[in-house]
């Protein structure tokens, strides 16, 4: 019998009773193949590899890291506080040594929720791996962690939620954005002006294959993760550019899928997205659980698996090949566009649209440039339904100066937000106030 | 409640061949007639089972018998020594773990063909590969195998056609579908191959036995064969499924408790003997199964079993002192001092502190004072030192299978929300040293310790009280429009519109005519639905059908309540 020379813990969590609706890819059924292949394959009688139940995040856990408006429970269900509550078991289980590596295979998914949540886009409500992110360092000396986002969209959220972060490097391998949802993930989107280089873009081209993939995870992926020297390495693990993926283009299949993992060696693997759940799922799954314990996965390929059908062009590759210099360049000679200032204050407007729940975000960002610390940031939103709201955030080394004047801000009765949420990362203080 | 169908006269034989001892009792409904212990003789199982009938029918009229339930140790001990026959395993893989790893006994082929894991072809079977292996197996002289195909609770086909060309040659073929619905491949493999190993040898012991209960003028009682799972299969099922009879001394204790004692609660049994603590769980007076099923030389198979979780701690663990404190078990290095061993055990500890009078007590105090001794401290203070190590080592334990057991996956928000958790308070000790543990676990776990009077021959009395059980897995896919219950090889057609409640119905159905097949008529009630899950399928945005899963299983439950009456002599048989 099999024995793994890494443990893993999996958090198997398929949520049967929840679907976003009957017939959206986001459905009940969606990892029931993936479980009855781990039941055929005996994955838990391997000697290492052990099944556990998520958790269920709590407010705190998720006030973290989202500005929800107008509240909790407006814009999260208990399906994504389980969920959210897997990854952090997921976590949990690493910190506490009970096992190696662990891999969180819940839904909902998570990577498109950004910091400030009004509801659902691209299928995610809260975004689970920020909340796991936040909950480690709440839970441990751990700062510095890696997160790199292998689903074929890409990872808008995460990197939204990590943007000013210079702790948290952030790098999504996905199709690009002129050929995708949710449209967006170019090169020059490189970090916020206090994390030049912190935030890394991959677009790949469509039809990209195991060749290209593998090719970006060791000639950029893995130079960048070395010289970051993270204290904690996630994967993203979306499933869906495999290449019988229903809504993308992608050539990834399982057996690039467990080698991209071999080479990644991720503490901690969380599912995202990946539809094509009976032709993919259950073998990009198996395969990323062996390679994650160690081992072997050589025998774990799609039935209808011809890598002679999904090569990549001499062109796709000889592309790829040059990406793979721009991308090592994206960190290590990050080139950031200057950066809209008011007063000591670095400016951000923008736009988000709510796919799923078709609501249209409008958003005012200030983030405090701090000679002392990493400042404070004010994000004033409201959306097509509610109004004005403020999301007050201080992060763990705010000066003095920065956390009195954010917590003003923060207690100022004569704004005209109707709801205002304190994020003080300093204090460990996560609240609303709400006003008349 | 389920009934038999020959029940003219009540009168039921109970028999467990344990390790050492066998026991055996006769119940006339529920009032203990006889009971008799004999030395086990491992060569001779069917001389230890005459020994018994003889002294339990002696003055009894053999026609009012109406039925005889065993649990051996005859399937086990074959495969813990290995004297089994020789298999030849032939296993269709496909995609996934590597089919080598699973390899098991010397014969074991690999026939290139596949299934997927909704069970449709994805790869025909090698037919070349097949002969291949076959001709090897004839040219080693093996005429047993085991045919396992990767998904065929799906599917049998390539089971099917894997075993057609063996059946000429084959005296023994054993389908992996024939013997568990559930998916699990490698120990789908493993069962099959012990079910194919220990054919002959419960084949040869049922005709043996059979001449024997005919001697007894018991040739009209029912047989039936105890299984891990603490209920009994007829005995013709049994030949048909050997395999299903393995390790079925422990149910034979818990059904046996559950016989004489009421258990409403949740509750934790301790049976504390020589060398082991068994641990077992009951909620709200059920034993709980195992997820999965019972594993046999390291091997796990999918035979249903109780939950019991064994550890190394007894009369007879041996103390020693190590760098970080005094530790108990879990060996054992022969009996404890008092009863004349060489080295201190934990039964001299409770004997030094003048917590039992087991034996020759001098010599568990000399024993002790050595050890203490050589360490520099006090006996009595070596002795309680002991006592809290195994103390601490049965909670850690038992604690840990609480909490194993509530922390099973749940795979719903459902269940997440609502779930019930077992929380014993109760603890229900049996076993030789039981009363001496008693107030030790009382201190140590806070539970309310329960010490039963029961009978020596407690387990013969669960045997003799156990009844049928049995287990069904029904897979239905309305996109296709067919059904299939893998172990009653039932596969028909249904219609779009079948539901998940016809599909219960549909399961309960095969599962009661199929017991009926076999004698046993079975209630509604006596039938529980572990799994009813059904679920859209969708392609393309469109809804094609759905794909519903039932099973439904007979739990494990005693037919009546039996007090043990001291005017019932345990006669020694030799």
């Amino acid at each position: 019998m099999l024995t793994a020379p890494t443990s893993l813990g999996i958090i198997f969590f398929p949520a049967y009773d929840w679907a976003i609706s009957p017939t959206h890819p986001e459905r009940e059924e969606r990892l029931l193949y993936t479980q009855d292949q781990f039941r055929e394959e005996g994955l838990f009688d391997i000697d290492g590899i052990n099944e556990y139940r998520p958790l269920r995040a709590e407010d705190t856990d998720i006030l973290r890291a989202h500005f929800c408006f107008p509240t909790i429970e407006a814009v999260c269900t208990e399906s994504h506080r389980i969920s959210a509550g897997g990854a952090i078991r997921a976590a949990q289980l690493v910190l506490k040594g009970e096992t190696q590596r662990a891999f969180a295979l819940v839904r909902p998914p998570g990577h498109h929720a950004m910091k400030v949540v009004h509801g659902n886009r691209g299928f995610c409500n809260i975004n689970i791996e920020a909340v796991m992110v936040e909950w480690i360092r709440a839970h441990s000396g751990i700062r510095r962690i890696a997160i790199v986002d292998t689903d074929c969209h890409h990872g808008d959220g995460t990197q939204d939620v990590y943007w000013h972060d210079p702790d948290v490097l952030f790098i999504s391998l996905h199709q690009d954005g002129r050929t995708l949802y949710p449209g967006s993930g170019f090169l020059h989107e490189n970090g916020g002006p206090k994390a030049a280089g912190r935030t890394i873009n991959i677009p790949l081209p469509p039809q990209t294959a195991d060749t290209g993939y593998l090719k970006v995870v060791e000639e950029a992926v893995l130079p960048i993760l070395e010289a970051f020297k993270p204290e904690m390495v996630i994967n993203s693990a979306g499933q869906d550019n495999h290449y019988s993926d229903p809504i993308t283009n992608m050539h990834f299949s399982a057996q690039g899928y467990a080698r991209l993992n071999e080479l990644l060696k991720p503490d901690i693997a969380v599912l995202e997205g990946g539809y094509s759940i009976k032709s993919a799922l259950p073998y990009v799954n198996l395969g990323i659980c062996l390679a994650m314990a160690g081992c072997d996965y050589s025998a774990v390929r799609e039935p209808d698996y011809a890598p002679s059908r999904l090569r990549e062009t001499p062109d796709t590759l000889a592309y790829i090949d040059e990406l793979c210099g721009q991308v090592r360049d994206a960190y290590f000679h990050p080139e950031m566009p200057p950066a809209k200032k008011e007063g000591h204050f670095f400016v951000r407007e923008r736009r988000v649209y709510y796919d799923t729940d078709n609501i249209i975000e409008k958003q005012r960002e200030k983030l405090k440039d701090c000679n002392n610390c990493q400042g404070y940031r004010l994000i004033q939103t409201e959306s097509s339904s509610i109004l004005p709201c403020l999301g007050v955030e201080l992060f763990h080394d705010s000066c003095p100066v920065c956390e009195s004047e954010a917590h003003a801000a923060f207690t100022d009765k004569h704004g005209n937000s109707l709801v205002a949420q304190l994020m003080d990362h300093k204090n460990r203080d996560y609240r609303y106030r709400n006003q008349n | 409640m389920q009934s038999t169908q020959n029940s003219k006269h009540g009168m039921r034989i109970g028999i467990d061949i344990g390790g050492t001892h066998s026991d055996g009792v006769l119940i006339d409904g529920t009032r203990l007639v006889a009971a008799a212990k004999a030395r086990t003789r491992h060569d001779d199982l069917l001389a230890s089972i005459n020994l018994l009938l003889t002294h339990l029918l002696a003055g009894q009229n053999a026609n009012w018998v109406q039925c005889i339930n065993l649990s051996s140790t005859l399937t086990t001990n074959a495969i813990i020594t290995g004297l089994v026959a020789p298999v030849g395993v032939l296993v269709s893989g496909g995609p996934g773990i590597a089919v080598e790893n699973y390899r098991i006994g010397s014969q074991f082929h690999h026939i290139p063909g596949s299934l997927s894991h909704v069970g449709e072809e994805t790869s025909p079977i090698d037919m070349d590969a097949l002969d291949a292996a076959l001709a090897t197996c004839q040219a080693d002289g093996i005429n047993h195998f085991a045919v396992i195909g990767k998904f065929s609770p799906r599917n049998p086909e390539h089971e099917l056609q894997m075993a057609e060309p063996a059946r000429p040659t084959a005296q023994v073929l054993c389908c992996g579908h024939q013997l568990s619905g559930r998916l699990n491949l490698g120990r789908r493999i493993n069962s099959t191959y012990f079910n194919a190993a220990v054919w002959d040898i419960a084949r040869s012991f049922a005709a043996a036995l059979k001449d024997s209960l005919h001697a007894f003028g018991l040739q009209h009682a029912e047989m039936n064969i105890l299984k891990a799972d603490g209920g009994t299969l007829p005995l013709a099922r049994a030949l048909e499924a050997p395999v299903q009879s393995i390790l079925s001394g422990p149910a034979a204790s818990v059904m046996g408790v559950l016989a004489t004692m009421p258990l409403q609660e949740d509750v934790v049994l301790l049976d504390i003997g020589g060398t082991t603590t068994d641990i077992a769980l009951f909620a709200g007076g059920q034993p709980l199964l195992e997820r999965e099923g019972i594993a046999i030389a390291g091997r796990p198979t999918l035979v249903r079993a109780l939950r019991v979780a064994s550890i190394g701690i007894g009369g007879d663990s041996y103390i020693h002192v190590e760098a970080d404190g005094v530790h108990c078990g879990p060996e054992r290095l022969g009996p404890c001092m008092a009863a004349g061993g060489d080295a201190p055990a934990l039964m001299d500890a409770f004997n030094v502190l003048g917590r039992a009078k087991f034996g020759d007590v001098a010599l568990s105090e000399k024993g002790m004072a050595t050890l203490a001794a050589q360490q520099g401290i006090d006996a009595k203070e070596l002795a309680q030192s002991a006592l809290s190590a195994a103390a601490t080592a049965i909670e850690t334990a038992l604690r840990g299978l609480i909490d194993e057991v509530n922390s099973k996956p749940v795979y719903t928000i459902h269940e997440i929300l609502e779930e019930r958790r077992i929380e014993p308070r109760q603890l229900v000790l049996i076993g030789g040293p039981a009363e001496v543990f008693q107030p030790l676990l009382q201190e140590k776990t806070d539970m309310e310790t329960l010490c039963p009077q029961l009978a020596s021959v407690t387990n013969a009395i669960g045997a003799a009280l156990c009844r049928s059980t049995s287990a069904l897995v029904l897979h239905a896919d309305t996109s296709r429009g067919w059904l299939y219950a893998p172990t009653l090889e039932v596969s028909k057609r249904i219609d779009r519109n079948f539901t998940l409640e016809d599909a219960v119905t549909e399961a309960k159905d095969l599962l009661k005519t199929d017991m009926a097949e076999a004698g046993i008529k079975l209630a509604d009630a006596d039938m529980q639905v572990t799994q009813a899950d059904s679920f859209n399928m969708v392609e393309r945005g469109y809804t094609m059908g759905k794909n519903i899963r039932v099973s439904v299983q007979v739990k494990p439950a005693v037919l009546g309540s039996t007090k043990p009456s001291s005017a019932v002599e345990v006669v020694h048989a030799k």
